[in-house]
């Protein structure tokens, strides 16, 4: 047992400064296309090739819907004139309801509404040591019980529903719903249809909305500050000086 | 001579009972039962009391029996004690009979019932009164075939019969061998009577001592349904009807024990270890096999059959110390076992027939005793539900209940043997105390499982979904019952000196003044001497002299001058306390919340459609971890283990049947079963039908008998 | 290190596909001549193609060669006696059956080839086909708490955009009780259990303690990805195929890309093909790692866990670097990938790759002396290696009871026959071997990477891809999981009209019980973890 305390030890400190300091890490996120002037043909040519609606043009601007966006990288890659693209993870929109009690203890319970597995593993990095919900006063909760936040991911699935009112009912007030990614958001690439509602906000009241096919942890991680209050909700919208995709 | 007068009231109203059953028609015969019984019965209890609390013992010559000898019967404390737990299980008996026997209306003859009843209670009682030999006996027997009757009643059902007759030929077998040792203690005294052979006791050689007592415990311990010839037992509850299984646990079960301590203590004043130590191993490897199939019995009456048997193990076990100690000098311990015997004999009669008549409600109002098929009742039964509740949380020897009180004083008891001088009778007591903290651990879970199975939880078949609540005058008794439990659980402080009492005639030495502090029962501290006060000052019992009121604090120190306080307990102080506490908290709790508002939502399921009663825990998976631990004792024995399967790969059904035979049955039952099996055959070879083989047999007999004439 | 001679370059090799037409009353001896052959059963693809129904029953030999695709089509099945050199000739055998749409109910061969036990369920509950001698057939994909019996919508007349305005669920659905026991009850676990968990439910039978029997219960995340593809075009295809089970995104994007190059008749460049290979051993390098994650922290393993945790970030974060997303979305497009990389970034990624390999190597170091930690796995949750062959189970669940079945050597696509690496098979069954079979294929997957970046050819990733003629394919990958299989068919327009996914998780969650049952409750998580299933590849 003692080589796993050594172990441990040598493994060093390996959590993010977020939210204290910004995280500047290679891949710690897939970005997201920035609104931005472009030139009316290539602004409706982008327009067309996003299968998802997420990007349309506001007087002659680009301006982009994160919450339809899947990464599809069509828009900067094949393309000749790239969007503009934005890095980043404070991606969280919506407000905290909770109040102050529950600041720096907020017990979570993640549902799974139809996810791809995607964000849920997302959600799942957050517990490991890069970023280490704890240290923050977060906690994952096995019941809604004792849960303050239900954390839902997927486009929440017809048969999911039952369970997810379910899990909603079954939770102390006062409560808050963040939806996590394009498909809680949106639906995604699902649309809506018979089997699946294209949203949760279709099910269940949404106070907190992070973009993103998935959503890395720190913008998760983002919308948990939102959520108590410790962080502001993102931009309305992004700047055009991103960084170009390759 | 009052307490006989109340004795004969009793009888007399037994008589009239039994007369008039006949008479009155078969749907009055619950009321006669209710009114008569309860009469009789409550002169009983006036009697036992009497005799327990004035302490005196009344004697009263019958007249001559055709064997020459006098008939007499006395009523000394001893037997006022079971006297009275008699009179107050026969109480509430009687009562809960009146609604209980309308089930057997129209299927049985309530007037045989009746009259078998009355009878029962008689023989009961005159086995306690009986003061010789004859007497005692015939009472005895009496009261064996009047108990194989009763239990017997429901007679159309095959299982009965068989459980009845065996109850039947090991009571027979008990008999025989109590019957051979009060034999042997009459021959060495030269008569009959109790009296004298009291008096020639103290006289008896070791041999014949060790003979006595072997054959007591072995008659007398079939009764008490002690491990090995406990057998009969967990099969004749399921099969008596209610009333008579809370008599048969409450009362006739305590005869058993009654006996043990009348031979081994009374008639023949202990001078031997040895037997303390058997009556010590005996009582603790009964109390463990008892609470082990009581854990995994799913039938509510075998369940509290096998609770039946670990508490007379639990009673046994105090019994065997209190033994130990009385041969080795220590009378003031020794007087603290007894004690603590006999209040564990006071709260399982009570307890026990609670909860046997929550059971035979359980039985009668949701139609089944098996707990995978209850739950959910205290929804339509929730009186019955409350009781039983009570009665568990007693038997389970959860404070403030009765149970408590008489568990603890007998695990300290136990834990005193560090008086004792010798290790191998010191590994005894350890064997003993382990044996007995596992025990309580497991009727913990026992019980748990019995109420939370039964009660709790959804209704797991159609017929406890549609139970509702039985009379008010079958909850009456029950109630009464469980107000008894909380009583015998809060006030020891008086149940102690009045059981004392009772142990002058056979421990010599008195409890209560080394249990009880007299700063509560002999008036002002001050009239006390002072060195007796100054032992317990660290302990802080003067703090309350002046202001606490009444007896509260039970303190167990070693006696004699030094008073080293070793242990204590305040259940009637704590009683307060603990209700103060739990208002308290309740307050404080309603009154931080007033403001918030109550949501009810379902429980949590993990989401599913609907929750089902299937879903839920059944009986058999809540003691499994036990019987997956103790694999090794309970030996399942795999019946049936087969899979069904359509289309090559379809599983559609999967049985599996596995049994338990108790370890007794195992290893005693079955093979004394199979070497009579074996004798009969070899006799009936003789029986082969042949003419002249059995010529032969007489011719053979006559010059056997002439030989034998011949050499004389 | 040694260097195989680069053959996928001179595509002289051809792999057999045959099409057997075959009339209902032959199907369950010419399937179960098939799986007796050793054929792997891949899927049944039910079509409702031309006013006709058709049922088409795909095997794969485990010993194909790959290359150039070569189609064959048998008119009526050979004769019982013949069915040996088709067997030792054919790569792929379709068993193919063409019926009028009238005709609704068919013989099941799932008692001869027990694999297709849930996909002629799947088909029964979305087409409201009868598979005669199917013993359970109804609620599987649509649940009956939720919707009636009777919908079928599979089918072409079924609108998946506007839902059937009446919903007849059946209340009185009850769990299907097996055991027979005193005492026994059920023990639901789900959909929303653990604490960051998929949902699935799972009835437990039992008396406590020890599981009798095992029931999952899936497909509470059906979100009718093969009905709503239908009508696509193919790169919006690829989109599906990518997303509907993120944490194996790039293999089912594979699979789904080959099928649609296969029907379009189009051939990646060769630099396309090796990074395909290359990005799909990171996803299988990292998905393993996931894996690895599990089951420490099923065992409570703690720091095992972290140290696991830590080399999935650091997977997950050269990942996005390398590729610009994490879970390697987008980078599939038919004809090839959408973006290229330098080639340092591809050299730095890979020497990083063995870094975390070798550390992943020590982690198992420490792993295997750990015998808290093995107690709970040795000889636990064992799968037989005959009913793992019997289940048709795949992947490294199947490798860890014996069976040797890994497309990348028995159907090789890609490039994956120009590299050496060696499939790591184990004898034991049991969550021990499933553990050591997830190491292994992690070292092998760096050693591919390591051979790759090596060799890999320049020139572009991708060639034009035109607009797919009608034409149907079956394209398949080694996912993580296991082996998957997507069917494409395209109409006249170019656009999807029957698009079928047969996943690893599928296959393998039909044989999960095998390992759970006669274990106790408290094993079952950790179980459960070293199956590494995936509801959302099962549920669609």
């Amino acid at each position: 047992m003692t080589q796993w305390v050594l172990e441990g030890l040598r493994a060093g400190i390996r959590t993010t400064r977020y939210p204290f300091a910004p995280e500047t890490a290679a891949g710690v996120s897939p970005g997201l296309p920035a609104a931005g002037e472009l030139a009316r043909p290539d602004l409706e040519r982008l327009i067309a090739r996003c299968p998802t609606a997420a990007l349309a043009s506001a007087d002659g601007r680009l301006v982009v819907d994160a919450r339809r966006c899947v990464h599809c990288f069509r828009c900067v890659r094949g393309s000749d004139t790239p969007a503009p693209w934005q890095g980043g993870y404070e991606w969280a929109t919506g407000e905290g309801t909770l109040g102050k009690t529950f600041t720096r203890s907020l017990h979570i319970r993640v549902v799974d509404a139809g996810d791809c597995g995607a964000c849920l593993h997302e959600v799942k990095q957050l517990a490991g040591p890069y970023y280490s919900l704890h240290r923050l006063g977060f906690f994952i909760s096995p019941t809604p019980r004792q849960a303050d936040v239900l954390l839902v991911v997927g486009p929440g699935t017809d048969q999911m529903r039952e369970a997810l009112t379910k899990a909603y009912k079954a939770m102390p007030t006062p409560r808050t719903v963040i939806a996590v990614g394009t498909c809680a958001l949106s639906g995604g690439v699902f649309g809506s249809n018979f089997a699946c509602g294209g949203g949760i906000s279709s099910i269940l009241p949404v106070d907190v909305e992070v973009p993103g096919n998935p959503p890395p942890p720190l913008a998760i991680l983002h919308a948990l500050l939102l959520a108590t209050g410790r962080a502001a909700p993102a931009a309305k919208e992004r700047q055009t000086a991103g960084e170009r995709m390759p | 001579m009052i307490a006989m007068a109340w004795t004969g009231a009793f009888f007399a109203l037994c008589a009239l009972g039994m007369l008039l059953a006949p008479f009155v028609p078969q749907r009055r015969n619950p009321l006669l039962v209710a009114i008569a019984g309860a009469l009789a019965s409550a002169c009983l209890c006036v009697a036992g009391a009497y005799a327990l609390l004035s302490g005196r013992t009344v004697d009263t010559t019958l007249g001559l029996s055709p064997l020459g000898s006098t008939i007499r019967f006395s009523l000394d404390p001893l037997s006022g004690v079971f006297v009275l737990i008699t009179g107050i299980v026969f109480l509430a008996t009687s009562v809960f009979s009146a609604g209980y026997l309308q089930r057997y209306l129209d299927h049985y003859s309530l007037k045989v019932f009746t009259v078998l009843y009355f009878g029962l209670l008689a023989a009961i009682a005159a086995v306690l009164l009986a003061s010789d030999v004859l007497s005692f006996l015939v009472a005895w027997e009496l009261m064996s075939i009047g108990c194989y009757l009763l239990v017997n009643f429901e007679h159309r059902r095959d299982e009965n019969i068989r459980a009845g007759y065996l109850m039947l030929a090991m009571g027979e077998a008990g008999t025989l061998a109590a019957a051979v040792a009060l034999l042997l203690l009459a021959n060495a005294a030269g008569s009959l009577g109790f009296e004298a052979i009291r008096m020639n006791g103290t006289r008896l050689a070791d041999g014949l001592r060790w003979t006595v007592f072997v054959l007591s415990v072995a008659g007398f311990g079939v009764k008490a349904g002690l491990v090995p010839v406990n057998s009969w037992l967990p099969r004749a509850h399921p099969a008596a009807p209610a009333n008579v299984s809370a008599l048969l646990s409450g009362v006739i079960l305590n005869l058993g024990i009654y006996g043990i301590v009348r031979v081994n203590l009374d008639l023949v004043p202990p001078r031997l270890a040895g037997p303390g130590i058997v009556l010590l191993l005996v009582g603790a490897i009964s109390a463990f096999l008892g609470i082990l199939y009581a854990v995994t019995a799913n039938d509510m009456k075998t369940l509290l059959a096998h609770s039946s048997i670990e508490n007379m193990g639990i009673a046994t076990t105090a019994l065997g110390a209190g033994v130990v100690f009385a041969t080795t000098g220590h009378q003031a311990l020794a007087a603290i076992a007894l004690v603590a015997a006999f209040y564990q004999l006071a709260n399982h009669s009570v307890y026990k027939a609670l909860l046997f008549f929550g059971a035979g409600t359980v039985d009668a109002y949701a139609g089944t005793r098996d707990l995978d098929h209850l739950g959910g009742l205290i929804h339509r039964m929730p009186w019955t539900a409350l009781f039983f509740l009570i009665g568990s949380l007693s038997i389970a020897a959860i404070y403030p209940f009765s149970g408590f009180s008489s568990e603890w004083l007998t695990l300290q008891a136990l834990l005193r043997s560090a008086e004792l001088s010798s290790n191998l009778v010191k590994t005894a007591f350890a064997f003993a105390g382990v044996a007995l903290a596992l025990t309580a651990a497991l009727a913990v879970t026992c019980f748990v499982k019995a109420f939370a199975m039964g009660f709790l939880g959804m209704p797991r078949s159609p017929a406890a979904e549609e139970a509702r609540e039985a009379p008010r005058s079958m909850l009456a008794p029950m109630g009464a019952l469980a107000a008894l439990c909380v009583l015998l659980g809060i006030l020891p402080t008086f149940v102690i000196p009045a059981l004392g009492g009772a142990l002058k005639s056979v421990g010599g030495a008195s409890a209560a003044h080394t249990l009880v502090p007299p700063f509560f029962s002999h008036g002002r501290p001050s009239a006390l001497p002072a060195k007796f006060i100054a032992d317990f000052h660290d302990l802080g019992a003067q703090v309350g002299q002046d202001i606490v009121p009444g007896r509260g604090l039970v303190v167990l120190h070693r006696g004699g001058a030094d008073n080293p306080v070793v242990f204590a307990m305040a259940t009637s102080y704590g009683f307060v306390v603990l209700i103060l506490l739990l208002g308290g908290t309740a307050f404080v709790v309603r009154r931080l919340t007033a403001a918030r508002r109550v949501m009810r939502e379902e429980q949590w399921d993990g989401g599913v459609h609907q929750l089902l009663p299937e879903m839920t825990y059944t009986a058999t998976g809540f003691s499994n971890p036990v019987r997956v631990i103790f694999d090794a004792i309970l030996r399942p024995r795999t019946v049936e283990d087969t899979q069904e399967t359509v289309a090559q790969h379809f599983r559609v059904a999967i049985v599996r049947t596995r049994e338990h035979p108790h370890l007794v049955d195992r290893l005693v039952l079955d093979v004394l079963t199979a070497w009579m099996a074996g004798a009969a055959g070899l006799l009936a070879r003789m029986h082969h039908g042949k003419l002249n083989a059995y010529v032969a047999y007489v011719l053979g007999t006559l010059v056997l008998f002439l030989g034998i004439a011949a050499l004389r | 290190m040694e260097i195989p001679v680069q053959r996928h370059a001179q595509c002289s090799r051809r792999s057999l596909h045959f099409e057997i037409d075959c009339q209902p009353q032959r199907l369950v001896q010419v399937c179960s001549a098939l799986s007796r052959a050793g054929f792997g059963f891949a899927g049944l693809i039910v079509e409702e193609w031309q006013r006709q129904w058709w049922l088409r029953y795909a095997f794969h030999s485990l010993s194909g060669s790959g290359g150039k695709i070569l189609r064959r089509t048998l008119a009526e099945p050979p004769e019982p006696a013949d069915f040996a050199p088709l067997c030792s000739s054919a790569d792929w055998i379709d068993v193919l059956i063409r019926q009028p749409l009238t005709r609704t109910s068919y013989p099941s061969i799932s008692s001869e080839v027990l694999a297709a036990d849930w996909h002629e369920r799947e088909a029964e509950d979305l087409f409201e086909l009868t598979f005669e001698g199917h013993p359970r057939l109804g609620d599987f994909v649509l649940h009956d708490v939720a919707w009636q019996e009777g919908l079928a919508p599979m089918r072409k007349d079924f609108n998946a955009h506007t839902p059937p305005s009446e919903r007849r669920p059946n209340p009185a659905w009850r769990p299907q009780r097996i055991v027979h026991e005193p005492g026994s009850f059920l023990m639901p676990i789900g959909p929303i259990y653990g604490g960051v968990s998929e949902s699935v439910h799972f009835t437990l039978e039992t008396v406590g303690e020890d599981v009798i029997r095992a029931l999952p219960r899936l497909f509470y995340k059906y979100r009718a990805v093969e009905k709503i593809a239908e009508g696509r075009a193919a790169p919006d295809l690829l989109l599906l195929a990518e997303r509907f089970n993120g944490i194996a995104a790039f293999a089912h994007g594979l699979a789904c890309a080959q099928a649609i190059e296969t029907v379009a008749g189009v051939e990646p460049p060769a630099r396309a093909l090796t990074l395909r290979v290359m990005l799909a051993e990171l996803e299988r390098l990292r998905h393993h790692t996931g894996t690895i994650h599990d089951i420490c922290e099923s065992t409570a393993l703690t720091v095992a866990a972290s140290q696991a945790a830590i080399l999935e970030e650091e997977l997950l974060r050269l990942s996005g670097s390398l590729t610009g997303h994490r879970y390697l979305f987008g980078l599939l497009m038919p004809g090839g990938l959408s973006r290229d990389f330098e080639q340092h970034s591809l050299a730095d990624a890979v020497r990083a790759v063995q870094d975390i390999a070798r550390r992943l190597t020590q982690l198992e170091r420490h792993l295997v002396t750990t015998s808290s930690f093995l107690d709970r796995l040795e000889e636990v949750g064992i799968v037989t290696p005959a009913l793992a062959r019997t289940y048709g189970l795949v992947g490294p669940v199947a490798r860890a009871s014996g069976l040797a079945c890994d497309l990348r050597r028995a159907q090789p696509y890609a490039a994956y026959d120009a590299y050496t690496f060696d499939i790591p098979q184990e004898q034991d069954g049991d969550g021990y071997a499933r553990l050591r079979v997830l190491f292994a294929e992690a070292r092998q997957a760096s050693r591919i990477l390591g051979q790759a970046v090596n060799m890999l050819p320049d020139g572009p990733v991708c060639v034009a891809c035109p607009d797919i003629p009608p034409g149907a394919a079956l394209g398949w990958s080694e996912a993580p999981v296991g082996a998957t299989f997507h069917w494409i068919h395209a109409d006249e327009q170019g656009r999807v009209s029957r698009y079928h996914i047969m996943s690893p998780s599928f296959a393998n969650w039909h044989g999960f019980h095998l390992a759970a049952e006669k274990f106790a409750f408290q094993d079952f998580p950790i179980i459960l973890a070293t199956f590494g299933l995936s509801a959302a590849e099962t549920d669609r």
